[in-house]
């Protein structure tokens, strides 16, 4: 029937707007659960210091290729900066790395024992280097999570030697499963103390100079900023920056990547947001005009009714109810359609959708209003219909 | 209660829609007992319909008083009219006023469904009235698919499966042949016989001619009241 083919029609704004609020908050919920998750990983209270400037540190040069961080700017932090806990200086680079017949290339993170506190990031199995080992330039690594299955198998790595380009190393532990964190898979890793990687792996000296590829810094509870500011001026001071000069070091907070996330998010609100509200409005306009073109259509019918006894209540709630039902049904592909168009943008996206079900209970009951509030006019309209004209009608 | 069944004294039926107020209906006084058959006629526009409407209490009088069964129909609300035509008045239209998209079991149910009957004992009800007017075996035929003599069959139906106390068919037979004319009518007769009391509108005189009283009406009043037959 051609009435059906117009109720669908004007159902699809309901459907659209529907669909909207379910992906707008499934990605929302998505995005603050990854955050939550995020924070959680990092640690807390944490600061990043990168080399190069804050123009020039994404992708462009990548990060091994700017050297303005050395080790030793990593211990002037510690030392003279009050609102630092802790820090713990990094140099990575990628190695071919062999146990027995099997091979792997991996990413050789050079650290100093603080990095598991300040990650919040622990060996499962063994123990992580300490502060002796790191100082005698000791032979020993901690595998990530990935690398020991790779290498290992379901074998147990503890005590056994592997080659990190062709040197030995005695495999002390086992860093517990990470997960992939933006763009690094954290399990994907070995550990080795700073000072072993500078001598032995990376051929870099006091004399040459010992970079650094990253300084993690775990400011005291509550003094982010103070510490940001602190770690600013002696870096400056150090590195000979002055007022108009750019600085060759970038500083970045747990709270400027939560805030990168939220302003992505926030885009696709607001984008959403306009959509599910337009297109609802819409939807409940079209509805009340079918309502309404219904009603005069059917005004005979109306009349044949009061005249077989259908009160005004009777007369309304017919009318009431099918316009629910329109905009119900919209609202249930809705829901449907928002579930998918929500999985479907997380592949996208670097975080899961997550559609609770009081998004969709609110969703039901948002399409429900719109039925009751853009039926309830045409519904008046037939209701008080007097008869007799009704019955005249044609 | 009272002697009759109808009781309209000095109707006034007043349209105020155009310019000038037109009166369909001036100063009509009509008393019919219960079971009675009337036949009203007279010429287009004299009134007939408006007086057929304020008897079924879709319409109320401008002026005037009506009892039905006693009780004062001039006073009553829109949903006091609604519940009396459910419970006590049967329309029979001359265009059948089936709804089209319901079959002929759904159409006479509806009036028990707007009295809030149940489910089970309504089907029940209407599926006896359709089989009272020979339609047992048409039942869950839409209207498009019945001729029109089985058409306003299912509109008797639905007007008696309240099992109303009057009757009212405002041309019932003008759009049918005059063989299926005859068949509804003795149907009309076979019905008062049962107890309902049934006021026709009609042009022909021979279908008048059922009847055992007629009403003629003339420029909203009325000319003459003849009983043909005895009404017992
Ligand atoms: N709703 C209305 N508004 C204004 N005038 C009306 C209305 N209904 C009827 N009339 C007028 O009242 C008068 C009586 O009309 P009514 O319909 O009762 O006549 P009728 O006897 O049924 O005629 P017909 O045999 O053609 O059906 C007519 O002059 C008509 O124009
Ligand atoms: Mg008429």
């Amino acid at each position: 029937m051609s009435n059906r083919l117009r109720s669908l029609l004007t159902v699809l704004g309901i459907v659209i707007g529907i669909a909207s609020v379910i992906t707008l908050l499934g990605i929302g919920k998505g995005a603050q659960l990854e955050a939550e998750k995020q924070v959680q990983s990092l640690g807390t209270n944490l600061i990043f210091i990168r080399p190069g400037s804050q123009s020039s540190s994404s992708i462009s040069f990548g990060q091994g290729t700017i050297q303005t961080l050395t080790y030793e700017d990593a211990l002037a932090v510690k030392k003279n900066c009050p609102a630092v806990l802790n820090i713990a200086p990094q140099y990575s680079s990628q190695l071919q790395v062999q146990y027995g017949e099997k091979n792997t290339l991996t990413t050789i993170n050079a650290t100093e024992p603080s990095y598991t506190t300040i990650r919040n990031f622990n060996p499962a199995q063994g123990r992580f280097f300490n502060d002796s080992e790191s100082r005698e330039e000791a032979r020993v690594c901690v595998l990530g999570d990935t690398v020991a299955a790779d290498l290992f198998g379901f074998s147990d790595p503890l005590k056994k030697k592997i080659l990190i380009r062709g040197e030995l190393f005695d495999v002390i532990g086992v860093m517990e499963h990470k997960g992939a964190n933006s763009a690094v898979d954290m399990d994907d890793q070995i550990f080795i103390p700073l000072s072993t990687g500078y001598s032995a792996l990376f051929g870099l000296s006091q004399v040459t100079g010992r970079t650094v590829k990253s300084i993690l810094v775990e400011a005291k509870p509550q003094e982010d900023d103070l510490a940001q500011f602190q770690i600013t001026n002696l870096l400056r001071f150090r590195h000979h920056i002055t007022a108009p000069g750019e600085d060759d070091f970038t500083l970045r907070t747990q709270s400027d990547i939560m805030q990168a996330a939220q302003s992505i998010t926030g885009v696709f609100s607001l984008l959403l947001g306009t959509t599910a509200g337009i297109s609802l409005v819409v939807g409940g306009i079209g509805i009340m005009n079918i309502m309404l073109v219904s009603v005069t259509e059917r005004t005979r019918e109306i009349g044949v009714r009061k005249a077989i006894g259908a009160k005004y209540s009777q007369i309304l709630s017919q009318f009431v109810i099918e316009a629910t039902v329109m905009s119900l049904s919209g609202g249930i592909v809705g829901i449907i359609l928002g579930i998918v168009c929500s999985n479907a943008l997380s592949s996208f996206a670097n975080w899961k959708a997550v559609v609770s079900l009081d998004s969709i209970f609110l969703s039901f009951f948002v399409s429900l209003g719109i039925g009751l509030f853009f039926g309830i006019y045409p519904a008046r309209t037939a209701a008080k219909l007097d008869p007799i004209v009704a019955l005249r009608s044609d | 209660m009272s002697e009759f069944l109808v009781e309209l004294k000095d109707v006034w039926r007043t349209y105020n829609q155009g310019v000038e107020p037109v009166h369909a209906l001036q100063g009509v006084s009509l008393k019919i007992k219960e079971s009675e058959y009337v036949a009203i006629m007279g010429t287009s526009g004299s009134g007939k319909s408006t007086l057929m409407n304020l008897l079924g209490c879709l319409d109320r009088p401008s002026q005037g008083q009506y009892l039905l069964d006693g009780t004062d129909i001039s006073t009553r609300s829109e949903d006091e009219l609604a519940e009396i035509r459910n419970k006590s008045v049967g329309f029979v239209f001359q265009q059948f006023n089936l709804l089209p998209s319901m079959s002929a079991l759904d159409n006479v149910m509806l009036p028990l469904v707007y009295a809030g009957m149940g489910k089970e004992q309504r089907t029940m009800r209407a599926e006896q009235a359709l089989k009272d007017l020979g339609l047992g075996n048409r039942i869950h035929h839409k209207p498009s698919e019945l001729s029109g003599g089985q058409q306003q069959r299912v509109a008797i139906a639905r007007s008696i499966v309240n099992r109303p106390r009057i009757l009212l068919a405002d041309e019932p037979t003008g759009a049918l042949d005059s063989h299926t004319a005859k068949e509804i009518m003795s149907l009309f007769t076979k019905l008062t016989e049962e107890g309902i009391t049934v006021i026709l509108v009609t042009h022909d005189p021979e279908t008048a001619a059922c009847a055992r009283r007629i009403v003629k009406v003339r420029d909203g009043r009325i000319l003459e009241d003849l009983i043909i037959g005895k009404v017992q």
